[in-house]
């Protein structure tokens, strides 16, 4: 263990870099990998009568430096870069930098404001386990951390804003403005946080020096801060991780809410193909996330002290929340037959005399804008989503598979990995390749990759150390015939479960593109798409908007149930062989969902 | 005298700045018996895994059968790997979980090209006889075993391998006493049947006293007997 902690460092860095510069570099090249013209895109903005005709094209082109090679155009990218020159939109014809530190501005308000409520709403979770001893409150926390920013957003914009009328749900002009947005960006969040210290906080109670302090008069308030303390440092890298979570989810919820912060801004510059203004704000977001993860990374430092930095004071295994099966089988059973009814009608019919209409015999749950049938549209839209989700789960169960056996370079590039949420790198992809299912496929295949292949190297470094597979040498055996009998059989099954384990959470992610536009195109079906076009009909035709709504919030419903009970499962197994340390690795792999 | 099965000189093993095996050099014989004993970390182990080349030493000669080890690539090597064995200590880490005892003792004669539809059963069969064990255990998986009889399995797939040389590392030491002795005598008998050298690790000198040959005493990293 000490000497993977010694010698890890050195690859882990290196790729740590290589993709971090990798990333950096895709930013800087984009105009040149959108295979599309974007002296098109600048033409039109500018001079929206004038005719593309070729010459007016090189005028744009030669104007804008894009005739040079891709190398060239990355160099002096850069090198305006670090003159703090972010270019000039080729849109409005203005200077990036102002919109994006004005952006900036607005967005670190925002989650600021946000991550606040996610330390209250985590506080108020974790209360209950302290005062009242043993009892997690995960499961309702895990809820509540699965619940996507875009569902929770489109929500809280349908009853606290029009329903209720209580507060504006669009625009930036006040503390007011701030409140719904701050909740769906941080409801999550504090979900998340509150699960972990939940999980964690049970476990830490049960160990011997609480009964010593208690029988020494220790006062509860003193016990529960101790514990809190020998919780809290393991668990900063993941608060980080949430914190970088929330820059993805401010893209959903800023858009949702009108907010003029940078992710808005970055999805607009990625729909207009307003590449500069693109760069600068990507730029700012990957920075955002990269400052939150080094301060989640120093406070850790500190708050270990120089004594415990090697993680010597590991955390006991959690005991994970079961659940009963019967949890997540009502979820699926409620969604196969809603789909399975969809599926047998017709989705794209556009019938405008029955615009609108309200749940009735022939529209179980009413129609769309366009009269369209909504139930038939939810069932042919689960089909692509999870097929393609499972395409990605596939994917990122091969990629894990393949790095399990390089940890120093996954290491790295799971760093970075982690800290690009998915809507960003589907931004990314959008503008590169154009917004499509497979670019969203792509763009959460990029980054889902890490906690899988976390599990699969612990694995492989577990069967290695195995003495079974030593005597495999010893009797003679091939390296490939130790990979393919010994190796490969042991770590493909579970992290396969994995994988499986992830879909709905994966299609949830695909949702969200889908519902920023990034994903499937209309007029298809897909899920995050429905939600999105619905909310424009949201006062007059609320079911139109809450059957998606609902549907996500079952899928989110199924991915935590589904893997709560999964995990409740394995570890009795696992304990009975006595190895308290492999386990105890296996979680830490599982927890960083 | 004949050469020795086993012919040990000036084994060197660092980890690192730490050298766990200083200059160890012995010698054995087939149908010897030589205990290498001392506490823990006193590098008997790890002489064991530089003796079987599973860990290369950093310096010193390995000479088996009249053969140099050391100056050997691992591909030269793995057809002369099946002609010195080893027995671990812990029953159920040596055998793989997923397993069954049967394919665990036929996995040897796959690897090494002996084995066929016809022959191949009988031999398992047959080997798991020999060391005790009911053949009809061969279709249990390890953990459905009792450690005991897990190492008897352990012992049948290094058998399977016809070797000249086990290195039995702590062979008992996981084991309860009341099956300990089984065990040893099972090893003695297989030791008067088949000429076997056994270079025994241990660390609990009462277990080797009646068991070995030879008894050298190991103390951080060298030989002091």
């Amino acid at each position: 263990m000490r000497l993977r902690v010694q010698g890890l460092p050195t690859a882990a860095g290196v790729t740590r870099v290589l993709s971090l510069l990798a990333v950096v570099a895709a930013v800087g090249l984009l105009p040149w990998l959108s295979g599309r013209d974007p002296a098109l895109t600048v033409l039109r903005a500018r001079s929206a009568e004038q005719e593309p005709t070729k010459e007016a094209l090189d005028a744009v082109r030669s104007d804008l430096g894009l005739d040079a090679g891709p190398l060239d155009l990355l160099g002096s990218w850069a090198a305006d870069l670090l003159h703090g020159d972010l270019g000039t939109s080729w849109v409005s014809g203005t200077d990036v930098l102002p919109s994006v530190v004005s952006g900036l501005q607005v967005s670190l308000a925002l989650m600021g404001a946000a991550f606040a409520l996610a330390l209250l709403l985590a506080a108020a979770l974790v209360a209950p386990v302290l005062v009242r001893g043993r009892r997690s409150a995960g499961a309702f926390a895990a809820m509540l951390a699965a619940v996507p920013e875009f569902l929770l957003a489109t929500v809280a914009l349908l009853v606290c804003g029009v329903w209720l009328g209580w507060l504006p749900t669009s625009g930036w002009q006040g503390p007011a403005y701030m409140v719904l947005p701050a909740l769906a960006l941080g409801v999550p969040a504090g979900g998340l946080l509150g699960r972990l210290v939940a999980d964690a906080l049970p476990a830490v109670l049960d160990e011997r020096w609480v009964e010593l302090w208690r029988g020494a008069g220790v006062s509860r308030a003193r016990i529960s801060a101790a514990a809190l303390k020998r919780v809290l440092p393991q668990l900063v890298p993941q608060f980080g991780m949430a914190a970088v979570g929330l820059t993805g989810g401010a893209v959903a919820v800023e858009t949702v809410f009108a907010v003029p912060g940078i992710g808005r801004t970055a999805l607009g510059a990625a729909k207009s193909q307003d590449l500069p203004l693109l760069q600068g704000a990507v730029l700012a977001l990957l920075l955002l996330g990269l400052v939150m993860g080094a301060v989640a990374a120093f406070t850790r430092r500190r708050l270990l002290g120089p004594a415990l930095r090697d993680a010597s004071l590991a955390l006991p295994a959690a005991r994970p929340v079961r659940t009963h099966p019967a949890i997540p089988l009502t979820l699926l059973t409620v969604l196969a037959v809603a789909i399975g009814w969809g599926l047998l009608r017709d989705p794209y019919t556009v019938n405008t005399a029955a615009r609108l209409a309200a749940p009735s015999f022939s529209h179980p749950l009413g129609t769309d804008g366009l009269g369209r049938d909504v139930i038939a549209r939810l069932g042919h839209g689960a089909a692509p989503t999870v097929g393609t989700a499972a395409a990605v789960c596939a994917l990122s169960l091969l990629v894990a598979l393949i790095l399990g056996f390089l940890p120093g370079v996954a290491a790295g590039a799971a760093d970075i990995a982690n800290a690009l949420p998915p809507v960003i790198v589907g931004i990314l992809v959008a503008a590169a390749a154009g917004p499509g299912t497979g670019g969203a496929a792509l763009a959460v295949a990029l980054i889902s990759w890490p906690p899988l292949a976390a599990h699969a190297a612990a694995l492989v470094q577990e069967v290695r150390a195995s003495a079974f597979l030593t005597a495999q040498r010893a009797i003679g055996a091939s390296p490939s015939w130790i990979l393919t009998r010994h190796v490969l059989p042991s770590v493909a099954a579970p992290v396969a479960r994995h994988a499986l384990l992830r879909l709905p959470g994966i299609a949830l992610a695909l949702a969200s593109l889908g519902f920023l536009g990034l994903g499937a195109q209309p007029p298809a079906p897909e899920w995050g798409l429905l939600l999105d076009e619905s909310r424009a009909y949201v006062e007059r035709a609320p079911w139109a908007a809450l059957a998606p709504a609902v549907a996500l919030a079952l899928l989110a419903g199924l991915a935590v149930s589904g893997a709560a009970y999964a995990q409740g499962r394995r570890v009795p197994r696992t304990g009975g062989a006595g190895s308290t340390g492999s386990t105890g690795k296996k979680k830490e792999a599982l927890v960083e969902v | 005298m004949n050469t020795p099965l086993l012919d040990v000189r000036d084994l060197v093993v660092r980890y690192g700045a730490v050298t766990a095996v200083d200059q160890v050099s012995f010698s054995l014989h087939s149908g010897e018996t030589l205990a290498l004993n001392g506490p823990s970390g006193c590098g008997k182990s790890s002489t064991a895994h530089a003796v079987l080349q599973l860990r290369r030493p950093d310096s010193g000669e390995v000479r088996f059968e009249g053969r140099e080890l050391t100056t050997l690539t691992e591909r030269e090597l793995r057809p002369l790997r099946p002609r010195m064995q080893p027995v671990f200590q812990d029953p159920y880490g040596s055998l793989s979980p997923r397993h069954r005892i049967r394919d665990a003792v036929a996995e040897p004669l796959k690897v090494q090209g002996r084995w066929s539809r016809e022959g191949g059963p009988d031999r398992v069969a047959e080997l798991l006889d020999r060391v005790g064990l009911d053949p009809a255990y061969g279709d249990r998986l390890p953990h459905e075993l009792s450690g005991g009889q897990c190492q008897r399995a352990g012992i049948a797939r290094a058998l399977a391998s016809d070797p000249r040389l086990l290195v039995l590392d702590e062979p008992v030491s996981a084991l309860d006493p009341s099956v300990r002795a089984g065990v040893l005598n099972l090893l003695a008998d297989l030791q008067d049947d088949l000429g076997l050298g056994y270079l025994f690790i241990c660390h609990d000198r009462a277990v080797v006293r009646h068991f070995a040959d030879r008894v050298l005493e190991m103390r951080g990293g060298r030989i002091i007997t």
